[in-house]
């Protein structure tokens, strides 16, 4: 009984210090920028799938590819907000074709992912800094998960102080707030907008990369990870740091009880759903109910 | 008096007592009867010209008879459901669970998908209540997803393999004839979801829907019953749907939940939405237009077809945008309603 409850809150530290990389971006880019980012799911499969393009068509080594791929993941993003997010999403009545249009983008590259890379093919990225395992108690847990999680913590904290501590951090959560408002103070909101949305890709391809050498990776992990981004943000209030550290722990626990308590993994998404539904009853705008960022 | 007038600027026809004019000028002939006309006779010719592409027509046909019920939805609850396919899933599994275990028939079974579909959009109805904007379509997206992982969990929907040995809706020895009526089948469906669209539409009820689509909180100072009218507009829909996730169990006489649940059948629902452009008609159009360019790319571009596929639709949704391709042939008059199609507010 102690040991599944060790287990429980050990996964649960984990799983939501990973989690809060998975949902970082996306939690931002509703919050900040106020849009259905759809197609947030590419971010995963592009990490894995460009990297290896890098290194199996160019023959870069895997530091040069996963530079190259974050060069690459940029330039997408920078493109779909010039190209996409700006005349469609400020337009208030083409929002739905720009949601539909970041849809199709993501359904490109997982195709494409799955054409030419199917999983015959073995697609695996050796990301693994330390190796091995290590003993907490009566659990085993893999090196790589720990460091995974420490990462998530760490780059969550960088954000934080990023938006509290900085000139640039204020303006964004000046902007959360009001738009109207931060435009006639100065703040120039399209380039922070910007700013924003190149920003978030990082917290998703960080996450991607560290777990890589230990969970499966195929092609359709884009919809997955968006599954519990969309999850953990809804639940946390959408676009609010705070509401999103509690809301990826309480996901965590719930995916870490159906697993090690209950003992039926498959049920991890419906229990997380649940679990939701029952806040939003009592919560409507999730557990932190504010407009700003922090 | 002859059967056949040429008037001067009609043509009238008596027929057992029943006098119908046609008026010969273009301006004043009447679209959607020609519409249907062709809609009609199109199986027919395909019948007898190129078989094959029946199928087509029937999954043209059905596409639209997902797309119609959201846009109800969309109107009435002034929110837009990312998972239409959920109901679908419903109304399939509903159909072929209840075919396979306990021996229905078909007709029965249609009862019991528009029933399933009755419980389970009243079950999540309170959600158009609790959550707006992009918490709905946020929420709405996953419930398809959640379903399809239940699937896997639960032996009894056979998530791997699907259903199979659902009872067919037609079963004449005759494969070609029973493509044929499918075809006239899924036809009659739409024509029917698009009369039930148009009349809802045309009613008062509507101007209460449209309110509540343009602002809520207007709406409801207006003294519109909202919470009642969201959740009819949820319910009603979902109920539409689920009738076609039960034509697909026993069209097909097999369900499975790899292929209605994920987010690309969610994909190819709205393509027919986007790519028609705005207005009943337009929907009807998308859903043929996104089947056939599905098909001929299988036809012809082999294995790239699935990647080819979402850039096809990607290219031509950013060169009509809007207006689609039913904005070629009919420009969007100033008295047209033209519901807001909110995510984010």
């Amino acid at each position: 009984m102690l040991a599944t409850l060790g287990t429980v809150l050990l996964y649960t530290f984990l799983l939501g210090s990973l989690y809060l990389l998975v949902s970082l971006g996306f939690s931002l880019i509703t919050g900040v920028l106020k849009i259905f980012h759809f197609g947030y799911g590419y971010l995963f499969i592009g990490a894995i799938y460009f990297t290896w393009m890098f290194m199996d068509v160019f023959h870069l080594p895997l530091g040069w590819a996963i530079l190259a791929m974050f060069a690459l993941q940029a330039v997408i993003a920078y493109v779909l907000y010039r190209f996409i997010l700006v005349p469609f999403r400020f337009k208030q009545d083409e929002e739905f074709m720009f949601v539909m249009t970041v849809i199709f983008i993501a359904l490109i590259l997982q195709l494409g992912a799955d054409v030419f890379y199917p999983i015959y093919k073995g697609v695996y990225l050796e990301t693994t800094v330390i190796p091995g395992t290590s003993q907490i108690g009566p659990i085993t847990v893999s090196n790589q998960l720990l460091f995974a999680a420490g990462v998530g913590i760490v780059m969550t904290l960088l954000f934080v102080l990023f938006f509290t501590r900085t000139k640039m951090g204020l303006a964004v959560r000046a902007i959360s707030y009001d738009v109207y408002s931060s435009r006639i103070l100065g703040i120039n909101v399209e380039q922070l907008f910007m700013i924003v949305f190149i920003m978030t890709i990082i917290p998703p391809i960080v996450a991607i990369l560290t777990v890589a050498p230990i969970w499966a990776i195929d092609s359709s992990i884009g919809q997955a990870y968006l599954g519990i981004a969309i999850l953990i943000s809804v639940l946390g209030g959408l676009g609010n740091l705070k509401g999103t550290i509690i809301a990826s722990y309480i996901i965590a626990f719930c995916h870490s009880l159906v697993s090690f308590a209950i003992g039926e993994p498959r049920l991890m998404s419906l229990s997380a759903l649940i679990v939701v539904f029952i806040v939003l009853i009592l919560r409507p705008e999730g557990i932190i109910k504010t407009k700003s960022v922090w | 008096m002859s059967i056949i007038e040429w008037e001067r600027d009609r043509v009238v026809l008596r027929l057992f007592g029943v006098k119908w004019d046609w008026a010969i000028e273009p301006r004043y002939w009447r679209p959607h009867i020609i519409g249907i006309g062709i809609l009609f006779l199109t199986p027919v010719i395909l019948y007898f010209v190129y078989p094959p592409l029946l199928a087509t027509f029937i999954e043209g046909s059905l596409l639209p008879c997902i797309v119609l019920p959201v846009i109800l939805m969309l109107i009435g609850t002034g929110r837009f459901n990312f998972g239409p396919q959920f109901f679908v899933g419903v109304g399939g599994f509903t159909a072929g669970l209840l075919s396979i275990h306990f021996g229905l028939g078909p007709w029965v079974t249609l009862l019991a998908a528009a029933a399933a579909g009755l419980l389970t959009g009243l079950i999540f109805s309170p959600l158009t209540l609790l959550a707006g904007g992009i918490y709905f379509a946020l929420l709405t997206m996953l419930l398809p997803l959640i379903f399809l992982e239940i699937t896997f969990v639960f032996e009894i929907f056979k998530g791997d393999t699907g259903l199979s040995g659902i009872p067919f809706l037609v079963n004449f020895p005759n494969f070609m004839l029973n493509q044929l009526l499918y075809a006239f089948i899924a036809l009659a469906l739409m024509l029917i979801y698009l009369a039930i669209t148009d009349r809802v539409l045309r009613s008062r009820y509507a101007l209460q829907m449209a309110a509540i689509n343009d602002d809520e909180e207007v709406a409801n100072g207006l003294g519109v019953n909202i919470n009642r009218i969201k959740i009819i507009s949820f319910i009603g829909p979902a109920v539409m749907i689920s009738i076609v996730g039960w034509f697909y169990a026993h069209y097909f006489g097999a369900f499975s939940s790899i292929t209605y649940l994920p987010i690309t059948f969610m994909m190819k629902v709205f393509m027919a939405l986007v790519i028609g452009g705005r207005g009943a008609w337009a929907i009807v159009l998308g859903g043929y237009v996104v089947t056939l360019i599905e098909v001929l790319l299988i036809r012809f571009a082999g294995d790239l077809s699935p990647i080819l596929f979402p850039i096809t639709m990607l290219a031509l949704l950013l060169i009509f945008r809007e207006e689609g391709i039913f904005g070629l042939y009919r420009k969007r008059h100033y008295r047209d309603y033209k519901p807001r199609f909110k995510i984010t507010k």
